[in-house]
């Protein structure tokens, strides 16, 4: 079968059955050279550039929201035809009819979805109203079930950016595949699995799994309807460099248009699509000046996914991110490396397009990574601050050499696993809950199980505020997961990603991913009580509500083992009490120690702290020590973090980091060598996740008061980039305040 | 050791990263000085050479390409004998160090020794005689250049640096008399670097309570800076090795 698309490949497994990962390992051209090949923007490509930065300069001019389609509730074929421009876009289609316009996506929320359009002064449709009325939404649906306990933990902001009101995202449908196998092979895969489920007893799962690939098939085809549209065949594979592309972005597409989930991701594509170049490349039918302008058409495109959010959402993930994370470069599980010519190609679109904040390019780090590439990549990251790393020599023994980013640091097997996201709990909170009895500091509500209130003017025991604190962590584990039991056995029933899991294989991995914010906050504040004097002070209500703390105490940050072994503990330990509690759909257990911009809203609605922070200040962003308290610079603090254990948290531990440029060098050459020194000696010692700002912050300062400036600055602030301007005033002071390591 | 701070981050100083020991201490009082909290000989900690020892293999990962420590201050050489005994211990780890000296130091026993273990110097040439180094300083000239023969007979690698200040030396004519001094010890000078005067250790001054002689002045300007590192460069052209 396909002759024309198969031409020239290395044939193997991947001939009989769905492996993208074997046909890229045997037919990929790994790259070790340096950037010197790369091609500079075509003619076409800077004419649609520039329309481009246009709209974008258009939709911040009207609040952020360029349009709203009101009337339709998005999916597959619910739009027509969209273009930049006709006759000049090469790949081709867009979310709605028009570019950067935001669909209705109510199928998480319908509620939600009023309140977004309300936000920017749209009216929601009564069309989308009516169609509603008699829906259950995966929102309601939740609610239904939510306990009493569920609900207060919501409320007190203790657990806080639960996806029970929007999509929740994080999936990577393997996108490659429509590319090389084409969509009627795919669904023919599909078919013969509901076959072999059908001989299975109709167990719960197995009669929600049989829907599930029903409904998968159905959106497949609806997939079909929209390309031919476009007046392209995906029925069949791709068969030379521009399908290749063009068939991955359908895929990717069409789940942006029935899904409006946080951080539905690209996935690891340019090294699969290299091989399509490649051919193309050696067959003559393609110049390098073409290819690059096929990948800069593709990124043009992945820059214009929106959704349509309410500003609660905006609070927690702020400066409209959507996640397009791109995975580059990493190693094969044969010592091969995985970076191709198109790893460069992409890099590229940062200096061809300019600066954006999606794609989120994540490059996935070795230290086995050839060289030239290495510091192509700090070069980069010191022009443009927008891409982040992650430490593949980590990954790879967890996930295999076919895995790729969701969000942020949330690595999954290609096609092959899924995950159920579930934002994060507020740890920070909980050891001030242990204190007080189960008892909120803020609202006083009763909402752990009851306990005894520390007694004030009494230095606290740090024995035995770590137990009582350990038997919260218990009790908060076993909360957590139900609750995100409860989230995800109603989004699988009201609000499945029909397309994104069609691109999956049918029993795929599923993962559960919890998280923790406030990582140092509570580690500083451990430390404080067992080696400073820590006296609690109560209030009227008889509630702990600050502290008087007297002395020294080592802070998490500065590489001493006495605070960072702290840290350690409450990832180990918070780990360990959620898997006893079993998840949804037989779920493997994960955590993640980041925080998006939520580290600002924890931090408001957390009290006074031991270390000393003041209650409603920000929290340090994912894994990060409290700015202002590292005492030895940057790379103490990079070992600090680098020492909370992967192991237990498979889902990610976020670092960002902000260097001025004058610290890493005096010429350009000396910062990429140092930059590369750096993210060198960090992964060598296991850390996961690092994003790098090279700025001053009196640039930030200049670019707050006069936008005009920098008006396509873009910074990285946790696990994704944004352009500075699409932070609120108080994100952006935070960002500003924190540690900027420089020297004199 | 009595260490003032340590900056686990500083790729200025000496190649590849450095590891950075700030030492308590230095005999001279320069004008110019942006770190004189570190002037007292009992500011900041005492650490012993394990203990530092042990901080420091915490960063090995780091110090590919040539990186180490580097012994700064205050007058790291005060401490001389302790540098070269915990610089006898992290070669024994395979890690190597820097010194970044005003050089205005007596060549005693204890300094020829941290000095032989040194990978390289980085020598202070703060004025290029002996009336405006006595004046801004209070420092001997004839240490200083004491303190390059001495680097010169052991064929120790070097990078020399002035720090160029607005209204007193910042004129070719200046530089010229800087250079007339670094003529002899061409053979061993990798690089000779001009540093701008800044004003950001101004606040420590008010801080600390101390008389700022500088007080009215401004940063030398990039552009100023520039021009004068070019033309030292061009004088000093063949020395350029690396």
């Amino acid at each position: 079968m396909n002759n024309n698309a198969w031409r020239n490949f290395t044939p193997g497994n991947w001939n009989d059955t769905i492996d993208v990962r074997d046909f890229i390992l045997k037919n990929y051209t790994p790259y070790t050279g340096d950037d010197s090949f790369l091609a500079e923007p075509t003619e076409r490509t800077k004419h649609l550039s520039a329309k481009v930065q246009d709209l974008l300069k258009q939709e911040a001019e009207k609040g952020g929201v360029l349009g709203i389609e009101t009337n339709r509730v998005s999916s597959i074929l619910t739009y027509r035809l969209g273009y930049i421009e006709k006759g000049q876009d090469i790949i081709l289609g867009l979310q709605t009819e028009h570019p950067l316009y935001r669909a209705i996506n109510p199928f998480a929320g319908i509620r939600n979805a009023e309140q977004a359009c309300e936000a920017y002064g749209y009216d929601m449709g009564d069309d989308v109203r009516r169609e509603f009325q008699y829906r259950t939404t995966h929102n309601t649906g939740v609610f239904r079930v939510y306990t009493e306990t569920m609900r207060k933990a919501r409320h007190a902001g203790i657990l806080t950016g639960l996806p029970d009101a929007y999509g929740r995202g994080r999936l990577i449908g393997d996108y490659r595949r429509l590319a090389l196998y084409g969509m009627d092979f795919l669904i023919a895969q599909k078919k013969a699995d509901m076959r072999r489920l059908g001989e299975r007893d109709m167990s719960d799962e197995n009669i929600r799994l049989r829907e599930d690939v029903s409904r998968q098939i159905e959106f497949m085809q609806a997939l079909v309807k929209m390309a031919a549209e476009y007046g392209c065949d995906i029925t069949r594979p791709a068969e030379n460099s521009y399908e290749a592309v063009q068939w991955l972005y359908f895929a990717y597409l069409g789940g942006q248009k029935e899904q409006n989930g946080a951080a539905n991701s690209l996935g690891r594509v340019t090294t699969f699509l290299d091989i399509y170049f490649e051919r193309d490349l050696r067959e003559g039918k393609i110049t390098e000046s073409g290819v690059q302008e096929l990948m800069d058409d593709l990124v043009l495109k992945l820059r214009l996914i929106r959704h349509l959010r309410t500003p609660e959402y905006n609070d927690l993930f702020a400066g409209d991110p959507v996640w397009v994370t791109a995975s580059e470069g990493g190693m094969a599980q044969d010592g091969r490396t995985l970076v191709t010519k198109s790893s460069f190609r992409m890099l590229h679109t940062l200096y061809n397009l300019g600066s954006s904040p999606e794609p989120n390019i994540t490059v996935l780090w070795s230290a086995a990574l050839p060289e030239p590439f290495k510091q192509f990549c700090a070069k980069v990251s010191i022009d443009t601050d927008a891409i982040q790393y992650e430490n593949d020599d980590v990954m790879r023994p967890v996930y295999g050499d076919d895995y790729a980013i969701a969000c942020c640091v949330s690595a999954m097997k290609c096609g092959k696993q899924m995950q159920f996201f579930g934002a994060r709990c507020n740890m920070a909170k909980l050891l001030l809950m242990a204190l007080n009895g189960g008892k909120d500091e803020i609202y006083g509500e009763q909402i752990g199980p009851e306990g005894t209130v520390f007694p004030a003017g009494v230095a606290l025991d740090a024995d035995e505020v770590t137990q009582t604190l350990h038997h919260y962590m218990a009790w908060m584990a076993k909360l957590y997961v139900n609750t995100m039991n409860t989230i995800h056995y109603m989004h699988d029933k009201y609000a499945y990603e029909r397309l994104i899991m069609g691109f999956h294989d049918t029993e795929p991995e599923r993962l559960m991913a919890f998280g923790i914010s406030g990582l140092s906050v509570l580690a500083d504040s451990l430390s404080a009580i067992r080696y400073a004097k820590v006296t609690p002070i109560k209030d009227e209500r008889g509630l702990i509500v600050d502290f008087v703390t007297e002395g020294d105490f080592p802070k998490y940050g500065n590489d001493d083992d006495r605070a960072d072994d702290i840290a350690r503990w409450i990832t180990e330990t918070f780990y360990a009490e959620l898997c006893k509690t079993p998840a949804y759909r037989g779920a493997k257990h994960t955590l993640s120690v980041l925080t998006i911009t939520s580290n600002v809203v924890y931090g408001r609605k957390t009290g006074n702290t031991p270390d000393g922070r003041r209650a409603g200040e920000p929290f340090a962003p994912g894994a990060n020590p409290m700015h202002g308290r590292d005492t030895e610079g940057a790379l103490a603090s990079l070992n600090s973090v680098a020492k909370i254990s992967y192991e237990c948290c498979q889902d990610g531990i976020s670092n960002t980091f902000s260097i001025t440029p004058h610290t890493l060098g005096t010429t350009p050459e000396a910062r990429v060598n140092c930059l590369t020194r750096i993210l060198n000696g960090y992964f060598a010692q296991g850390a996961h996740h690092i994003n790098v700002n090279v700025l001053d912050r009196q640039k930030l300062i200049d670019a707050m008061n006069d936008p005009s400036l920098y008006p396509n600055l873009t910074i990285r602030v946790s696990g994704y980039a944004v352009n500075f301007h699409k932070l609120s005033r108080d994100k952006q002071e935070e960002v500003i305040a924190r540690t900027f390591h420089e020297s004199m | 050791m009595q260490v003032h701070s340590i900056e686990s981050l500083a790729a200025l100083d000496g190649e590849g990263l450095r590891y950075e020991l700030f030492l308590a201490g230095c005999p001279l009082r320069c004008a110019c000085c942006h770190n004189p909290d570190t002037w007292s000989a009992s500011v900041g900690q005492q650490m012993s050479c394990e203990q530092l020892l042990r901080k420091i293999l915490r960063y090995v990962p780091y110090f590919a390409d040539g990186g180490g420590v580097t012994f700064s201050g205050g007058e790291p050489l005060l401490q001389a004998a302790e540098i070269a005994q915990l610089g006898e211990m992290l070669r024994q780890n395979g890690v190597g160090y820097a010194l970044d000296t005003s050089g205005c130091v007596p060549l005693t026993d204890a300094v020829c020794r941290a000095v032989a273990g040194a990978d390289m110097v980085i020598c202070d040439l703060k004025y290029p005689d002996t009336a405006t180094m006595q004046q801004y300083t209070g420092g001997e000239f004839a240490q200083v250049t004491a303190f390059l023969d001495h680097l010169k007979k052991t064929g120790k690698r070097t990078w020399v640096r002035t720090v160029v200040i607005p209204g007193i030396n910042d004129s070719t004519a200046w530089m010229d008399r800087y250079l007339a001094v670094l003529e002899p010890y061409r053979s061993i000078i990798e690089r000779y670097e001009l540093l701008g005067f800044h004003t950001m250790g101004f606040f420590k001054y008010e801080k600390l309570g101390l008389c700022n002689p500088l007080a009215d002045r401004s940063a030398l300007s990039q552009e100023k800076l520039a021009e004068l590192q070019a033309y030292v460069k061009q004088h000093f052209a063949p020395a350029y090795t690396k």
